[in-house]
């Protein structure tokens, strides 16, 4: 055992030598050398000890104990070595500054927790299926045009959209005529509201995750969501007793107000907020 | 962050230096062909892991790590719901193939007057044992589908998780909604009672709004400018064969990319 130094030497120096394998086989049964020498020459009755050891600095890994092989194994172990070294290299020399976690992982975090809440949920949905069975009106009938003529309620929007024809302009040299016809008004203004929304993160870039980071952000996504109510309630405007002018204002004032609102409310909250988060951000990371 | 390769590290002109017999050469070049794809070398290291960990322990997330619970807990419930709408999906897809046993897309009348579709469907909720339960079930997981989606949107906006170097999810996150809501309208036509009609009358009109392709668009997808039996088994084919292949490779491809990119922080 006492040629532990120079075996070490052989193994950490990116395993060229392969004939040091008599001298390694005798430490891969575990534990640090130095240990088990002395209780190896003595002779044990009991069986001895399980074998396992917790692993630290002296035990061999997984990759050093394929290195000792020969063969297709070798010729494995050597080309991961070459992989991880490569990766290690373009990380070296790459840019990106490397942080201690950029995300925490799918598994198990993520589907042990989300398992959880699902299942409750699946449950739930089974629960409401019973308790509220879907209707069946009456058969299609193209004679007779129902009085409310209504999509699901998750294209509410779409549809007040498609209502929008009023704010649809008649142009003075054309004697009041409209360059497009109503229903193209009202599906060009889907496609401008989906077109701005795929638009959001060539806008919006940066590492602020959080609404305090950002009021200005926060306060379109508040208006956003409002306008996706107000101008839901535009497509139901025959059941609103209010005159159609009076909405289309509310329409688009009210997320105008509400956003403003959000925007005051996180400006006021942010000074303290951004206090505790620096706090903890420089109790990690204290500043050089 | 574009890098460039390394000579050094260019695998074949290693594989030819090493002059390896024929069976090494196979051997190396699925390895590596293999390493290349999926990331053996990283498995292999789990495997080494998980080997030599004797007292297993749930590594911490990044809140736990960091001590953010007490501020951020209550953004945990919401980071599931991408996960409860592809639940919703499954369940909606399973009651769905079921419920494709016993409808029939046909505007045909019976001999009540009914159109044949309407017909089957009071069939199913009136005749068929749980048939009932099975069309619920299919059409609140659809709605509850819809209203997770929608939230899950909200979260990923207010959670900035749309951000930098997640632009395609995003994206991808756009047309699985859009394309979820047409998902919606096809399968709420297909009853062929009232709403049905009308909602379908508006998808006509709104297709032929449109300049130059509007009526090419309106006879694609609903068979012609008046509804009738070829609208419903476009509906039909779209409701049940080509949104169904689409959408689940769409989702499978959107939550594969969040299994690469991780979860964005919740803070």
């Amino acid at each position: 055992m006492s040629d532990t130094d120079t075996t070490d030497d052989a193994r950490t120096d990116g395993g060229e030598e392969t004939a040091d394998s008599e001298s390694t086989n005798t430490r891969a049964d575990g534990g640090p050398a130095s240990e088990t020498s002395g209780t190896s020459s003595e002779l044990r009755s009991d069986g001895g000890e399980t074998g396992i050891v917790a692993p630290d600095d002296e035990v061999p890994t997984w990759s050093e104990r394929k290195e000792r092989k020969a063969g297709l194994s070798r010729l494995t172990y050597e080309y991961f070595e070459r992989s991880r070294r490569e990766d290690q290299e373009l990380r070296q020399e790459s840019d990106y500054v490397e942080r201690d976690v950029l995300g925490f992982p799918t598994w198990p975090h993520e589907i042990i927790r989300n398992g959880a809440i699902s299942l409750f949920f699946v449950g739930m949905m089974i629960l409401i299926a019973a308790a509220l069975p879907p209707s069946l009106e009456m058969p299609a009938n193209p004679s007779a045009t129902p009085s409310i003529i209504l999509p699901d309620w998750y294209l509410y929007w779409s549809f007040g959209l498609l209502k929008l024809n009023p704010l649809n302009p008649g142009l003075a040299v054309l004697d009041g005529g409209k360059i497009i016809s109503d229903q193209l008004y009202g599906v060009l203004a889907n496609i401008v509201v989906v077109g701005a929304v795929a638009f959001l993160p060539f806008l919006n870039k940066g590492s602020a995750r959080r609404p305090v980071e950002q009021p200005f952000w926060a306060a379109i996504g508040v208006g956003g969501a409002v306008f996706s109510f107000t101008i839901a309630a535009l497509a139901v405007q025959n059941l609103i007793p209010l005159p159609l002018s009076l909405q289309l204002n509310i329409v688009f004032i009210a997320p105008v107000v509400i956003g403003t609102m959000t925007y005051a409310l996180l400006k006021t909250l942010r000074e303290g907020y951004m206090y505790g988060l620096n706090r903890r951000y420089y109790m990690l990371r204290p500043p050089k | 962050m574009s890098l460039e390769k390394r000579d050094e590290f260019d695998h074949h002109a290693w594989l030819k230096e090493k002059d390896l017999t024929a069976i090494e050469r196979v051997f190396l070049t699925t390895l590596v062909v293999l390493d290349k794809r999926l990331r053996i070398v990283d498995y292999l290291e789990l495997l080494e892991d998980a080997y030599y960990k004797i007292n297993l322990q749930m590594p911490k997330s990044h809140t736990e790590q960091y001590d953010l619970d007490n501020k951020f807990w209550y953004w945990y419930p919401l980071y599931s719901l991408g996960f409860f709408s592809v639940l919703a999906y499954i369940v909606a897809a399973v009651s769905g193939a079921l419920l494709g046993f016993y409808y029939a897309p046909s505007t045909a009348s019976t001999a009540a007057g009914t159109p044949v579709a309407y017909a089957s469907i009071k069939t199913i909720m009136q005749d068929i044992q749980f048939g009932f339960a099975l069309r619920s079930i299919h059409r609140w997981s659809a709605q509850i589908m819809m209203a997770a989606v929608f939230l899950h949107m909200l979260r990923v906006y207010f959670t900035g998780s749309y951000k930098e170097p997640r632009e395609v999810n995003w994206l991808l996150g756009i047309i699985l909604i859009s394309l979820s809501m047409v998902f919606g309208y096809t399968g709420y036509l297909l009853p062929w009672n009232q709403l049905a009609f009308w909602a379908g009358q508006i998808g006509v009109k709104m297709s032929l709004s449109v300049p130059i392709v509007g009526e090419w668009g309106a006879q694609m997808l609903f068979g012609g400018f008046s509804l009738g039996q070829p609208t419903i088994i476009r509906m039909y084919i779209l409701h049940v064969f080509i949104l169904p292949f689409v959408v689940t490779a769409l989702i499978a491809l959107h939550v594969g990319i969040v299994w690469v990119q991780g979860i964005a922080e919740p803070h």
